[in-house]
């Protein structure tokens, strides 16, 4: 635990050094602190051992109603003396007159313990003889201290007391619990270490082991972090990145990439299609011509130049890549793509509307399908992993067409990545591309979820600030 | 994508030869099929519909059977000349203009094998027949039926008795009273007169593509099958009963023809295809350096047959496998045959230096700027709620692109500005401490005529009970300064979501490019928030980048 203590600690220890025994607002007023922090640094002292804490009853005593009226008027006793000092002598008859009954008897004892008055035989009745020197007895004292409510405690005439509680209704008596603070022997021990701050004035040495208050750093958004590190990697691989429309005909989401015009994948369900959108020049007439007759000959129907030109949200980022292959015509290229694809499905911890996707594609007259093997177990190392399978699959626009699956430590089983194949000769040679086109791809959330341990895809578009601000930049 | 059920002990016996769990659960990934469940006694798998001869556990046997090489080389189909025959009539063809079939005899229906036909039909219907539109398949007791067979069109009072019905029912009815009718009913569009197949004493055979009659009903024990496909396609219908033939013959029946004529139909022949290969462009392709031999038993181990020819290689493709279109479908048969696993991986040598494009460039440094100045990034969707995008932050709504049938609620228009989505943001973190200090960049969507223009925005928001219009100003200012040298100014101006008196255009090169203010008390009430916001928004799109 710190030896260096808080300024607070500072000031209460001091000020207890001085005043022992004092309640929270007492000290708080004498150490200058407001009464939280009074609170927060007894709770870290007693921690610390070095105050105690004690909780007392503190009882007071005030007048009650009858109290009150003697008081004003006097004690039954004074009011008989003060009768006497008029008639020196009176018999008991009289005396009665000026004390009531009840406290008749009461009077003429206290006023003799007193030694105020005589009492003699007289032939019909006692007669009461006041004598000299009357001073005022221990028990008015007490009243007129005890106008004032008083600690019990602070009162020095404990028989004037016990004789006044006797009285009915003279006195009143309440309590309060209070806490009162103390040094412990440790805290009455407790030298107050002292610094030089840097203009040479004293100061406290504080506590550098205490907590200090929590600060976030701003930061890129982590699944933006796992984009930037895919881009990263392409880039460090020799390709270039190209953009391209979220927005884009279906002629190059699907026509181009030989994908009927009555494929399922292309209805409502599937695809989100815009309202009361088109666009008057999907492509060139040569290649819509081309793309036209490569769908009548491989699929037997009538292709319809309408259908092409609606638009849809791209439902991945191979319309970007072939629309720039067969506009530039590239013999060797490296290119990427990276961003937001789209698929008409009902959100769920796994699936999502919208997400990112990056695919990249190599373009040269000897490349082959050892080499997609092989580019892939690269930018799988550079992520990080290591172990690297492939199985066969399809896809419309690519063949042959595989499927990787990478290792995962964390979850200890193999999970399906990225899809990959070389593009159809249906799709390139309609659209001018003469050497082999090697292309690989798929959704980068998938490989956040894994990198953050989320079990929800939605908690990345979620902008939880209690996940921001927590989670690790380099997990 | 479909799935299929695979008894292990069923496919044991389908294979021939005895063969473990372990090794048929090994190699089912490398015919293309993914492993989706995995009990003690069977898997079920994922294909992909361009296999439609998957659909059953008797395809994936033969092509188990062949990667195993416990039999390799093409499945031969041998269909025997029938005495069977239906007869087109013209009527069909504004309707449903194509039928073909075939006759599948002395087999045996167990139980099993009852479901798995039933699933390839469902399968079938599904993939190849765009959900029975394209192509529609009825299969039938052979013995209940007369021939021959007429396909022809009737009207919509035609009675029989539907298939799981027990009484009469006129097509009117089935269209609008049974599940089958009101699903399919839509692909004969307005047509007053629907496809029937009528047998030779008028019995009503089936009334494509809705639904057979009772009269042929499938069972136990039933031996001999009449197959019959109509459609609006002839090659798709031709494809269809190719897949339904080889299935049924390795069920164990003996296949026999059904003549068909008039009206443009004939009689199917479902001949294999011969598609020349060159052993160069294999190796080229692969990366590999294959004999003739190697790839003729890699190709038969894919169930094809091949033979060489000097530098080709001549192979034989079944008509049941559509997918195979041309040479390159050829070589990943070659592929898969040889094995994926026996693929090394190689590094292609590059002399190409890579590099980022221009807008990734901008855009990195705007996040660098904006995140050095305490922000947050904060990721949104382009496709949006009207609720949040202008209901919630009363803007004008007149402008606003929707897509078609959206199957979530929360994403049915294209966001035209990043800013509600960054309130939407705040009004989800109000449990978290203040400040609050968010930006996003991306793209946002607008129409002109009817194309769809975009363009990247830049937009923070800041939340704490003593923001200003000043502060975020100071924000704008040091974004510009600091990562493009660029000033920028700001004119009094009144905009939906932001203060009267508080809000301002922001003008750069003379252009106005964005909007910056305090956001009006309305909006952050309709959000629920309980802090003063303040913000801006810019268009980047021709300011930074193109």
């Amino acid at each position: 635990m710190s030896k260096v203590l808080h300024p607070i600690e500072h000031k209460i220890i001091k000020t207890l050094k001085e005043t022992p025994n004092i309640t929270h607002e007492d000290l708080a007023k004498n150490a200058q602190l407001t009464i939280d922090q009074v609170r927060r640094g007894i709770e870290w002292l007693k921690y610390k051992n070095l105050v105690e804490v004690h909780e007392s009853e503190v009882f007071f005593a005030s007048l009650g109603e009858n109290g009150k009226k003697a008081a004003e008027k006097g004690l039954p006793e004074r009011r008989l003396v003060n009768h006497l000092t008029k008639h020196k002598v009176c018999t008991f008859e009289d005396a009665r007159t000026v004390v009531l009954e009840e406290e008749f008897n009461a009077a003429i004892s206290n006023a003799r313990q007193n030694g105020w008055i005589e009492i003699t035989k007289g032939q019909t009745s006692n007669i009461i003889t006041l004598k000299d020197n009357i001073k005022n007895s221990s028990e008015e004292e007490l009243l007129s201290i005890l106008a004032n409510r008083t600690p019990v405690s602070e009162i020095k005439n404990k028989s004037a007391f016990e004789s006044l509680k006797k009285r009915p209704n003279f006195i009143l008596l309440d309590s309060i619990k209070t806490t009162v603070i103390n040094l412990t022997k440790q805290g009455l021990d407790t030298p107050i270490t002292q610094t030089k701050s840097f203009t040479g004035d004293a100061i406290l040495a504080i506590d550098v082991e205490a907590p200090a208050p929590e600060v976030f750093a701003a930061r890129s958004h982590p699944l933006q972090d796992v984009i930037n590190e895919v881009r990263e990697i392409f880039v460090s691989l020799g390709f270039t990145e190209i953009s391209g429309n979220l927005t884009q005909s279906s002629f190059w989401n699907f026509d181009a990439l030989f994908t009927p015009q009555d494929h399922p994948a292309r209805e409502m369900q599937d695809t989100f299609y815009l309202k009361n959108a088109s666009t008057n020049k999907v492509a060139t007439p040569n290649q819509i011509a081309k793309v036209s007759e490569s769908h009548k000959k491989g699929w037997h129907y009538n292709w319809k130049l309408e259908e092409a030109k609606r638009i849809v949200l791209r439902t991945h980022t191979t319309c970007v890549t072939i629309r720039h292959l067969a506009d530039n015509n590239p013999d060797e290229a490296r290119i990427f793509s990276v961003g937001r694809v789209f698929r008409n499905e009902k959100v769920s911890y796994k699936h999502l509307v919208e997400f990112n996707q990056v695919e990249g594609v190599v373009v040269g007259k000897n490349v082959t399908l050892r080499d997609l093997m092989g580019l892939q177990r690269e930018f799988y190392y550079k992520m990080g992993l290591k172990k690297v399978k492939f199985w066969p699959t399809f896809f419309p626009y690519t063949e042959p067409s595989l499927q990787s699956m990478v290792y995962n430590e964390k979850l200890d089983k193999w999970v399906e990545l990225f899809g990959m194949g070389i593009f159809r000769p249906e799709v390139t040679k309609s659209l001018g591309i003469k050497n082999p086109v090697l292309a690989w791809g798929g959704g980068i959330e998938r490989i956040a979820m894994l990198k953050f341990a989320l079990g929800d895809v939605r908690e990345l578009y979620n902008n939880n600030l209690g996940w921001l601000r927590s989670i690790p930049k380099c997990p | 994508m479909p799935v299929v059920t695979l008894y292990f002990n069923r496919l044991q016996k389908l294979l021939g030869k005895k063969t473990s769990q372990k090794k048929i659960i090994s190699t089912i990934p490398f015919i293309g099929l993914d492993i989706e469940e995995q009990t003690k006694d069977h898997i079920s798998v994922e294909y992909s519909p361009n296999r439609p001869d998957y659909s059953t556990d008797y395809g994936i046997a033969s092509s188990l059977q062949g990667l195993l090489g416990i039999k390799t080389g093409m499945p031969k189909l041998k269909i025997k000349k029938g005495k069977y025959s239906i007869k087109v009539d013209p009527s069909v063809r504004k309707v449903r203009p194509f039928i073909t079939s075939v006759v599948a005899k002395n087999g045996k229906l167990a139980n099993e094998t009852i479901r798995q036909l039933i699933a390839m039909q469902e399968d079938l219907h599904n993939g190849i027949g765009r959900r029975r539109k394209k192509t529609s398949i009825g299969i039938h007791d052979l013995d209940k039926i007369k021939f021959p067979l007429t396909y022809t069109t009737v009207s919509k009072d035609h009675k029989f008795i539907p298939l799981t019905s027990s009484s009469e029912m006129s097509i009117s009815e089935i269209l609008q009273k049974t599940d089958v009718g009101t699903k399919y009913g839509n692909i004969l569009g307005n047509s007053q007169k629907v496809p029937i197949i009528l047998d030779s004493i008028g019995n009503t055979i089936s009334f494509p593509p809705i639904i057979n009659s009772n009269l042929t009903t499938v069972s136990k024990t039933t031996r001999n099958l009449l197959v019959e496909i109509t459609a609006v396609d002839k090659n798709a219908a031709e494809d269809t009963l190719a897949v339904v033939t080889h299935t049924l013959q390795n069920a164990g029946f003996s296949i026999f023809s059904t003549k068909i004529s008039g009206a443009n139909n004939s009689t199917p022949s479902l001949n294999s295809r011969r598609i020349i290969l060159e052993v160069d462009l294999v190796n080229k392709i692969l990366g590999l350096d294959l004999s003739s031999p190697t790839i003729i038993s890699s190709l038969r181990k894919s169930r094809l047959d091949a033979k060489s020819q000097g530098n080709k290689i001549i192979c034989t493709i079944p008509r049941y496998r559509t997918d195979i279109f041309g040479t390159m479908d050829l070589v990943e048969e070659v592929a898969l045959g040889f094995g994926i696993q026996n693929l090394e991986p190689t590094i292609p040598h590059s002399v190409s230096t890579g590099q980022k494009n221009k807008i990734t460039k901008a855009l990195d440094s705007v996040s660098a700027i904006m995140v050095g100045l305490g922000y947050f990034e904060a990721m949104n969707f382009g496709l949006v709620s009207k609720e949040v995008q202008y209901d919630l932050t009363k803007r004008n709504s007149s402008k606003m692109i929707s897509v078609d049938d959206s199957k979530s609620q929360g994403h049915t228009i294209l966001r035209d500005a990043i800013l509600p989505g960054l309130i939407d943001a705040l009004s989800r973190n109000i449990h978290e401490t203040y400040p609050q200090k968010l930006f996003e960049t991306g793209v946002v969507f607008s129409k002109v005529s009817n194309e769809i223009r975009e363009e990247i925005h830049l937009a923070c928001v800041c939340a704490y009970n003593s923001v200003s219009f000043s502060e975020v100003k100071s924000i704008l200012q040091s974004v510009f300064k600091t990562g493009f040298g660029l000033q920028c100014t700001t004119q009094m101006t009144s905009a939906p979501m932001f203060s009267e008196g508080r809000t301002a255009t922001i003008i750069i090169n003379n252009k106005t490019v964005g909007v910056i203010g305090e956001i009006s008390k309305e909006v952050i009430d309709s959000f629920k928030l309980r802090i003063p916001v303040g913000g801006f928004e810019v268009k980047l799109t021709g300011l930074i980048f193109d």
